[in-house]
């Protein structure tokens, strides 16, 4: 039962990966039909014969000199050799050399932000739980509404503003140099903590809320359960109950939600790292877009729903193992 | 009481649009968040009237980077002299126009698609619960981003993007309540009596799940309301209309932060903070007079999941229930029957 179930899931995530990049394929043809019109438009000056030179030579640089079902198994080709394609850069680099050198520094973001605000948002979160209806609970909710309210990319504004410019805490536009100059000495990673300070901050603060929020209804859902108050009326003392018996069934959802917030994250970090200058995938994604690269962009794009599926997958198989609840088969 | 129960309650208690506006402004905090929308579309509406000074005239130049005053209560741009209250006032216009518009777009596509596929049921929930699988994966504003660039920066593209992305969170929450609705005993008798499947949906489904459509409106509004503020941010919204997202990045481009301009900063803030926060306010509210058990927190928690994109189950954790009905599919591994 539980091996027919888990090769179905991987099925059905391979099937969505497929039609995600088809998609992929697709969507950049809905703009550009043709590049030689689109980059090189026909100019008074040229003569016909000029014109079809550089059309062809155009289409055979962008890979249009063939029909376009034969460019989607050209790019299907490319694909299962884990080629996103070329970037219209000058030097024609390839799209995943490019992500490769930017996705650690997102990484380094979205990774700290991530255990930053689920240990501050598992311990509060418990709390506000634990003490529901009393001030920190209502503290909690009022927090939730306020962060949702401000963008993250304005308080990463008033971070800049505050910490970086006027208290000169810590960097208010990250250091141009620090990524050439990355050595993995001790005075590097310092370098490197020191700028990524603000964009972590300014990216946890709704983390931390979130996570809190999420951990409190998690674990008021567990305690409203059957096994809860048989615990209690053992006579089990309080923290026995609270380690033993409810934190450990409501880390369940938490646990496995962490993949997919990792890709939600590195999506979610263009905007702060476009604040900042900090040079990561979203601000090379926002490169892409400002030189209309669309392989990189598409690339980008693939890349990160890729990380989602396989992140999805995961999750849903991690369920399966951790949660003996669950049952599998009979309902499908 | 079972999850089913409270719902069906629930969609009873909904009532008429009037009731509703009514039962809001009795609730304390419900009557904050009426004032302030009804506030923000007045300003809106009458930004010609209000605005001191004409935001567009960028000529000031001896006007430049004042701090508030009483002649420029919020001050002026450090680049162009613009009046930042009258820039405040006009950027009004753009935040409530694209939250709502998009909104109650959102709201139809949205419970057309639940209410097709869980009434439906067969093939075409099939279709939509796939698509709703896929777009969960795609990450949202690199696409938006890719799109805009695509199809031209205006805000009927960014309008149009929203809402070709952004139904797939009602449609499964109103999805989830309509399989519920569906074996109730009222929509048993009226198949009995040989209604028709359109008939039942408009006068028996829709109904049911219109207090869900109209709280999940306002929350989308709200999220919407961010989201294109961070598009604007980016500069990828209409690059000829003043909005409040646009207003922080001439700020942040404009030295505000290096010279100490803080007024510039916090204006737009203050007013995207305002209108995203009565919005969920009425929201919130909404929810907690449909559903009692529910509580504030757990909507909250939902446009949380709306912002992230990720949308676990635990956010349905209390209305789905659909587990028993037999579910084809589901796209997050919580309903696997984990709550009942």
């Amino acid at each position: 039962m539980k091996r027919s179930y888990v090769i179905k899931r991987i099925l059905y995530a391979v099937f969505i990966f497929f039609v995600v990049l088809t998609l992929n394929f697709f969507i950049p043809r809905l703009g550009v039909r043709d590049p030689a019109e689109r980059y090189y438009p026909p100019q008074g000056s040229m003569s016909e014969i000029e014109y079809n030179i550089i059309k062809q030579f155009t289409r055979a640089q962008y890979g249009f000199d063939v029909s376009t079902f034969q460019q989607y198994l050209r790019y299907l080709r490319g694909l299962a050799r884990l080629d996103l394609g070329t970037s219209l850069r000058s030097g024609s680099p390839k799209v995943t050399a490019l992500i490769g050198e930017r996705l650690p520094w997102t990484l380094v973001l979205s990774v700290t932000t991530l255990v930053i605000s689920l240990s501050i948002g598992l311990l509060f979160g418990t709390l506000a739980a634990w003490r529901r209806g009393r001030w920190q609970d209502s503290l909690l909710l009022n927090a939730s509404t306020v962060s949702v309210a401000l963008p993250a990319f304005f308080i990463a504004l008033m971070l800049s503003f505050y910490l970086g410019f006027e208290l000169e805490l810590f960097p208010a536009y990250t250091n141009p140099n620090m990524v050439a100059q990355f050595d993995w000495s001790w005075e590097a990673i310092q370098v490197v903590l020191n700028n990524a300070a603000l964009p972590i901050m300014s990216m946890a603060m709704g983390g931390i809320v979130g996570y809190s929020q999420s951990t409190r209804n998690s674990v008021i859902a567990v305690t409203n359960e059957d096994f809860v108050i048989t615990a209690r009326a053992k006579g089990l003392s309080h923290t026995t109950v609270l380690y033993k018996h409810i934190l450990r069934n409501a880390m369940l959802p938490l646990a496995t939600s962490i993949g997919m917030s990792i890709s939600g994250l590195i999506g979610g970090a263009i905007i702060i790292e476009q604040v900042f200058n900090w040079q990561g995938m979203g601000t090379l994604f926002l490169e892409a877009n400002s030189t209309n690269d669309y392989p990189l962009m598409m690339g980008i794009m693939l890349f990160l729903s890729a990380f989602a599926i396989l992140a999805n997958l995961i999750t849903e198989l991690f369920y399966v193992i951790l949660d003996p609840r669950v049952t599998v088969g009979d309902k499908r | 009481m079972s999850t089913r129960s409270i719902l069906l309650q629930a969609a009873r208690r909904g009532g008429s649009l009037f009731s509703l506006v009514k039962k809001l402004w009795e609730h304390p905090k419900g009557r904050l968040g009426l004032i302030l929308v009804s506030l923000l579309v007045l300003v809106a509406a009458l930004a010609p009237v209000l605005a001191p000074y004409d935001p567009y005239d960028v000529t000031q130049r001896a006007e430049k980077g004042l701090r508030p005053s009483l002649q420029h209560p919020l001050g002026t741009t450090i680049t162009t002299g613009q009046d930042i209250l009258s820039m405040l006032i006009y950027g009004s216009r753009v935040s409530l126009m694209i939250g709502i518009i998009t909104g109650v777009i959102l709201a139809f596509l949205g419970a057309l698609m639940g209410v097709i596929a869980g009434y439906v049921g067969g093939f075409a929930d099939t279709l939509i619960m796939r698509v709703v699988d896929i777009m969960l994966v795609i990450p949202t504003l690199p696409l938006i981003i890719v799109l805009t660039n695509l199809l031209g920066r205006s805000y009927f593209v960014i309008v149009l993007v929203f809402v070709v992305f952004g139904w797939t969170g009602l449609a499964r929450v109103i999805r989830s309540l309509v399989l519920v609705l569906k074996n109730s005993n009222y929509v048993k008798a009226a198949e009995l009596a040989g209604a028709g499947r359109w008939y039942i949906m408009t006068k028996h489904i829709l109904p049911g799940t219109s207090h869900l459509i109209i709280m999940n409106t306002t929350l989308t509004c709200a999220g919407i309301m961010v989201a294109e503020a961070g598009l604007s941010f980016l500069g990828l919204g209409d690059p000829t209309a003043i909005s409040w997202g646009k207003m922080l990045a001439e700020a942040q481009g404009g030295g505000a932060l290096l010279f100490g301009a803080w007024w510039w900063i916090l204006a737009p803030g203050a007013g995207i903070f305002l209108a995203v926060f009565s919005f969920m306010r009425i929201g919130i509210v909404m929810e907690e007079i449909f559903n009692p058990r529910m509580r504030a927190s757990s909507s909250i928690y939902k446009i949380f999941k709306h912002l992230n994109n990720t949308y676990l189950d635990e956010v349905f954790r209390s209305m789905e229930d659909g587990e028993a009905e037999g579910q084809p599919f589901s796209s997050t591994p919580a309903s696997e029957g984990v709550h009942d």
